[in-house]
């Protein structure tokens, strides 16, 4: 059912546009509810003046992305920042999708828990934003992407219809699994409002070795294979170019940088193992340190402006060997999590074993096997039937991916 | 509209001779999945060998708009496989090899059709093993637990059934093929496998299916605790679980159905505890003992009367064998009972239960539980005499009472089997109707024409409440697990 809009949007719209620049281009308006209420409110008057709306959290990657074609109303949902229910016992969460991630990393931390969801710059980055964009970090393997995590949503349609699927408990299969359609659509289906999280308990020992390596070094698929059964918590490549920014340097050419998270005894052996196979590190962060490295590894994501994004079924550095001539000097590459950005304008030689789930500021080129094809249909489809206005202005920057 | 011969002499050309099956026994046959309520014969069944198969005979059953139901081993409770409008069976039993292995990537593709413990078992010589294990494991197949996102025992640790599930080859209503996610972690844009898994064939048919692998944990200890109130384990399961230990495995099982299993198997489980609590915690061994410690610790502060932990494999087996023996013990002694799926919050376990032996009791029923205790996934079963029409619509009406209880509770009325058309009419208690309306638009951008598994999952008009599982009578053989809840 659609909301009626009882007041005009010029009432409801009052924050300020400028703030909400996509490419450089700010939208007309711009709204920061306050209220789940308030946001369906909201895009049912922009429905009826067929407004094109952007959803927003925390601004960490939308000020990059290319001007939309059209682009009206900005909706800020940082507002929207309440945590609903958090049980230790249970080991779920749920809140509004405005909370930024570190403010639910702090809370978590007292009842020794994680919320198993990376995101470049978390003291920004909103819940809601993380899912949208299906973040994903180092820690990847650990903790499975988005989908994984999230066991229930609600969210707004553009037309105002406010609706929820899945639910709060850790198994459920009554419905369609719309909350984890959501997770990756970077707001062009619904405006997510809250969702519901599986969480994690905290590690009790972390430990993060960083190996210096050459190119050679790098590309030798043999050197790496006993990573992946070992269970790292990552395993992270780092240019040189890009070492400044997180504080640490192996001095090579590339750094690549081991993490250990469980008990003690479990991580002592993992470390054994590792020392074995590939000698001692240039440098070794634990507990704290180690965390506080995450982050700038997965702060890395947002480098640069220009960035592609790829995902491979290779999860060890040797990964890397089909592109490395054309990779350049700035690349982050989190081996088990299979994701890779490239940084800068250069061309580069895409092979079979990467598939790119993203472009900003550099070229990009649809994929036309007869599957992909039809899976772009079946996007567009199902962008019909949740948007058939198509208000969600980024929809149409997305269909051809 | 009934098969014509000629549709059939079609179908045959489409897939072969051996390929369709007509026979009014083989139709008899295929009329029902374990809801054994709800028979409806299909017209015919097909055994495609391929996704090229499954396309053409997709393309051909739309364009007569004749309804199309995938089956896998048929041992779903929710009537998910079953042909309500009749027209066609897609059986994948056929369809059960692995397409391809990657050791080094930990990943394979195989076909629907493939038995979910088969694949472990070819796995096993290579360290690998598929983490998921519904308790049906040795019958039902990888393409059935796509289908309904199956749990099992372990998913605890390791998640269910799309925590697995890297990519599907999907046949779409239009006959169309499309793969969706890949061998890779992610895909780009939208989660579309996310949607498929778990949607019961009404979305789309998966034909090929690429599965995640995991290392074998190096280590397993399973530990029997007995206590003598059923909220004692519940508050136990809570304490490990905010402990920050993730235990494979955490189920209990009430006095009622211990005593059934020890009448049967004589196994040496504790027939006066009014629960027993089975933890099974893997993975490396240098960490088990400590977390077998804690574990100790928080069932003694809870009242443990015992603690057996099993000392080899043998016992181990033992203790599973219990477990997973549940169902057969039921169905050797009650003449009827109905199943339920509902979930919990894992903190309301012990609130729950209670209130399910109160709703029984209140009508004069008995009811027993046995269920995943670390996921809040309760399955009370509630018996009757079958012969006693009255009992069996107090047994009903129970059931669906428990279901309502689960929602208040902030849970939900399925936890692995599916909603099917069991539980479709609960579908509108537990969500809105703007919340339902957008999963049927959902469905409508995947499947207009109303020939995948028409029916399924989403209310209709004028549905009524349908009973839920209901076994009972049954002749099992002393060594059959009765392996399916």
């Amino acid at each position: 059912m659609t909301q009626a809009a009882t007041r005009p949007l010029a009432e409801l719209a009052t924050a300020d546009p400028a703030r909400y620049a996509i490419g450089g281009a700010a939208p007309r308006f711009a709204a920061r509810p306050a209220l789940r209420e308030a946001v369906v409110e909201l895009v049912a008057a922009a429905a009826l003046d067929r407004l094109a709306i952007v959803p927003w959290g925390g601004g960490v990657a939308l000020p990059h992305e290319t001007t939309p074609g059209r682009y009206d109303l900005a909706v800020d949902l940082t507002a929207l920042d309440r945590v609903i229910e958090h049980d230790p016992e249970d080991q779920t969460l749920t809140a509004e999708c405005g909370v930024t991630i570190a403010t639910l990393r702090r809370r978590l931390a007292a009842h020794r828990q994680e919320l198993p969801l990376e995101a470049a710059h978390a003291d920004r980055a909103t819940l809601g934003g993380a899912l949208a964009a299906n973040a994903s970090g180092p820690r990847r393997l650990r903790f499975g992407s988005p989908r994984d995590r999230i066991l229930g949503a609600r969210f707004a349609l553009a037309d105002g219809t406010f609706a929820r699927s899945g639910g709060k408990v850790v198994k459920n299969v009554a419905g369609y699994g719309i909350h984890r359609l959501l997770c990756g659509s970077r707001g062009w289906l619904a405006l997510i409002l809250e969702a519901s999280l599986k969480l994690a308990p905290a590690p009790e020992h972390r430990v993060a070795l960083v190996y210096a390596v050459d190119r050679a070094t790098l590309l030798d698929g043999a050197r790496w294979a006993f990573l992946p059964r070992l269970e790292p918590a990552f395993v992270t490549v780092v240019s040189e170019a890009l070492t400044r920014a997180i504080g640490v340097s192996s001095g090579a050419a590339f750094s690549v940088i081991v993490g250990l998270e469980d008990d003690r005894p479990w991580v002592a052996q993992q470390e054994a193992a590792v020392a074995k196979v590939i000698g001692a590190p240039v440098a070794r962060l634990e507990d704290d340190e180690a965390g506080a490295l995450v982050q700038r590894l997965a702060d890395l994501e947002e480098a640069d402006a220009a960035r592609r994004t790829f995902t491979t079924r290779g999860n060890t550095p040797g990964a890397l060997g089909p592109i490395a001539a054309s990779l350049g000097d700035r690349f982050v590459f989190h081996a088990p999590a299979g994701r890779l950005h490239v940084f800068g304008e250069r061309p580069l030689a895409t092979p079979a074993s990467l598939t790119r789930i993203d472009a900003r500021g550099a070229g990009t080129a649809a994929d036309t096997t007869a599957s992909a094809t039809g899976v772009t249909a079946l996007r567009a489809r199902i962008r019909a039937a949740l948007d058939p206005g198509k208000a969600l202005a980024l929809g149409d920057r997305w269909t051809g991916m | 509209m009934p098969l014509t011969p000629v549709h059939l002499d079609e179908l045959r050309a489409l897939l072969g001779a051996d390929g369709v099956l007509a026979s009014e026994a083989a139709r008899f046959t295929y009329e029902a999945d374990a809801l054994a309520l709800e028979k409806h014969m299909p017209d015919v069944i097909v055994l495609p060998r391929s996704t090229d198969e499954v396309a053409a005979l997709v393309r051909w059953a739309r364009a007569r708009r004749i309804p199309v139901t995938p089956r896998g081993a048929g041992t779903g409770l929710a009537g998910g496989a079953t042909a309500e409008h009749g027209g066609i069976v897609l059986s994948v039993n056929r369809m059960d090899r692995m397409l391809r292995l990657d050791v080094d990537a930990m990943l394979a593709w195989v076909q629907p059709g493939l038995v979910n413990l088969a694949l472990s078992q070819q796995l096993a010589p290579l360290g690998l093993y598929y983490a998921p294990d519904p308790a049906s494991q040795q019958v039902s197949t990888i393409g059935g637990n796509v289908a309904t996102n199956a749990g099992g025992p372990h998913c605890l640790k390791y998640g269910v059934t799309f925590n697995h599930i890297l990519g599907v080859v999907v046949v779409l209503e239009d006959g169309s093929v499309v793969t969706l996610g890949g061998e890779a972690p992610d895909s780009p844009d939208f989660d579309l496998a996310g949607a498929v898994i778990g949607s019961e064939g009404t979305l789309a048919i998966a034909t090929e299916i690429c599965v995640r692998l995991l290392p074998r944990p190096e280590a397993v200890k399973t530990m029997l605790f007995d206590f003598t109130t059923i909220e004692a384990a519940c508050r136990a399961v809570s304490a490990v679980i905010a402990d920050g230990i993730v235990p494979a495995a955490m189920e209990i099982m009430d006095q009622h159905t211990t005593e059934l299993i020890e009448d049967w198997l004589h196994l040496g489980l504790p027939r006066d505890a009014a629960a027993v609590l089975l933890i099974e915690v893997d993975g490396p061994a240098v960490s088990l003992e400590a977390q077998v410690e804690k574990i100790g610790a928080h069932a003694r502060a809870l009242g443990t009367r015992s603690i057996r932990i099993a000392k080899d494999d043998a016992e181990r087996a033992a203790i599973w064998r219990g477990r997973k023996s549940a169902f057969g013990a039921y169905g050797r002694t009650a003449s009827g009972f109905y199943i339920m799926d509902g979930v919990v919050p894992r903190t309301r376990l012990a609130e729950a239960l209670a209130e399910v032996y109160r709703l029984c009791e209140v009508r004069g029923l008995d009811a027993g539980n046995v269920f995943h205790a670390g996921d809040g996934n309760l399955h009370p079963h509630v018996l009757f005499d079958a012969r006693d029409a009255a009992a069996q619509a107090r047994a009903l009406d129970a059931s669906h009472e428990i279901l309502r209880m689960c929602i208040r509770f902030g849970g939900t009325i399925s936890g692995e089997h599916g909603v099917g058309i069991e539980k479709r009419s609960m579908m509108r208690e537990l969500f809105a109707p703007d919340d339902l309306a957008v999963m049927a638009r959902l469905r409508g951008a995947f499947a207009p024409d109303g020939v995948l598994n028409p029916g399924k999952i989403l209310p209709g008009d004028g549905d009524g409440h349908s009973a839920p599982a209901q076994m009972g009578g049954m002749r099992v053989r002393d060594d059959a697990q009765g392996p399916w809840i």
